[in-house]
């Protein structure tokens, strides 16, 4: 993944932030990751940012089925039951 | 209490699921509406990925619960009950999109033209001293007051950074991070490889951290 073997560019770092975080990422890639973050304040708060983004997007509620819609459904379970 | 109620994001477990599978072929009226309750909203989001208007997605997903209740004799548990039912929102939608002219073959996406995460202009060239590397920071949010982040506001800037998304991307995201849905399931219902999966989540996130960040470092 890496250009070079022994070490990651920031603008590396950046494309690899979601395979780091879920976690499907080479060793040997998670270790280059992780060298880069132990010098890179920059690409920290970058990953910070990351996790950040993806816990405010979880802030978000899923819809609620409106009243009639839900009613309308159970009607059609009532007769599916009956048939 | 049932374990249809359990909150969303948990799945639930194969014995959990075998229960509350046999009490829907019992004709348990609780059990069906604890799971509709459960799975609505990201019916709606996915079905939304294949449809133009908010109100056919609506119809595809009141027409994929019948066909939940016609199939639920079959349901085999080869995949999960949740990734079954959105398996049919997805094929109600994909018919109900062709017939609109707006079928999206979600594999496409993923090989479409490679957007990087952050303005290539943000990092240092071959003249600088370190190619690649920043030219200045991003910006430290560990730092900014929590209100900032948690606002109204702010969720506000997150709503239409991911209603501007491309559609598999918006359902990727939504299914990933609203909903809590697994890579797993997420794959077996859009029916795209773990790798394509990855890049369209991987691309959604950066487009709302690139809104993220103009609005709160300004």
């Amino acid at each position: 993944m890496a250009e070079s073997a022994d070490h990651l560019s920031c603008q590396e770092v950046v494309e690899l932030v979601t395979e780091y975080l879920d976690e499907s990422l080479s060793a040997e890639d998670a270790s280059l990751f992780e060298q880069h973050l132990n010098f890179c304040e920059g690409c920290v708060w970058y990953v910070d940012q990351l996790r950040t983004t993806v816990e405010t997007v979880g802030e978000i509620r899923e819809e609620q089925i409106p009243p009639e819609a839900k009613e309308r459904l159970l009607g059609a379970f009532r007769d599916w039951r009956r048939s | 209490m049932a374990p249809a109620q359990a909150h969303p994001r948990t799945a639930l477990s194969a014995s959990e699921e075998a229960d509350l599978v046999a009490r829907l072929r019992d004709g348990d009226e609780r059990a069906f509406e604890a799971l509709v309750d459960r799975h609505y909203g990201t019916m709606l989001a996915v079905a939304r990925g294949y449809v133009r208007t908010r109100a056919v997605a609506e119809e595809v997903v009141q027409e994929a619960w019948l066909g939940v209740l016609n199939g639920i004799d079959r349901f085999e548990a080869r995949s999960s009950l949740k990734t079954w039912i959105m398996r049919i929102v997805v094929n109600i939608a994909m018919t109900r999109g062709e017939r609109e002219a707006r079928s999206i073959p979600f594999s496409a996406f993923a090989s479409e033209k490679d957007e990087p995460a952050v303005d290539p202009d943000r990092f240092r060239d071959e003249s600088d001293g370190f190619p690649g590397h920043w030219r200045a920071y991003p910006g430290n949010w560990a730092a900014a007051p929590d209100d900032a982040l948690l606002s109204r506001e702010t969720l506000g800037v997150v709503m239409s950074a991911i209603h501007e998304l491309p559609p598999a991307q918006r359902v990727v995201i939504t299914m990933r991070d609203v909903a809590g849905c697994s890579s797993d399931e997420v794959c077996g219902t859009l029916e795209v490889s773990e790798g394509n999966q990855r890049v369209l989540l991987h691309r959604a996130r950066s487009h709302v951290r690139n809104a993220l960040e103009r609005h709160l470092d300004g």
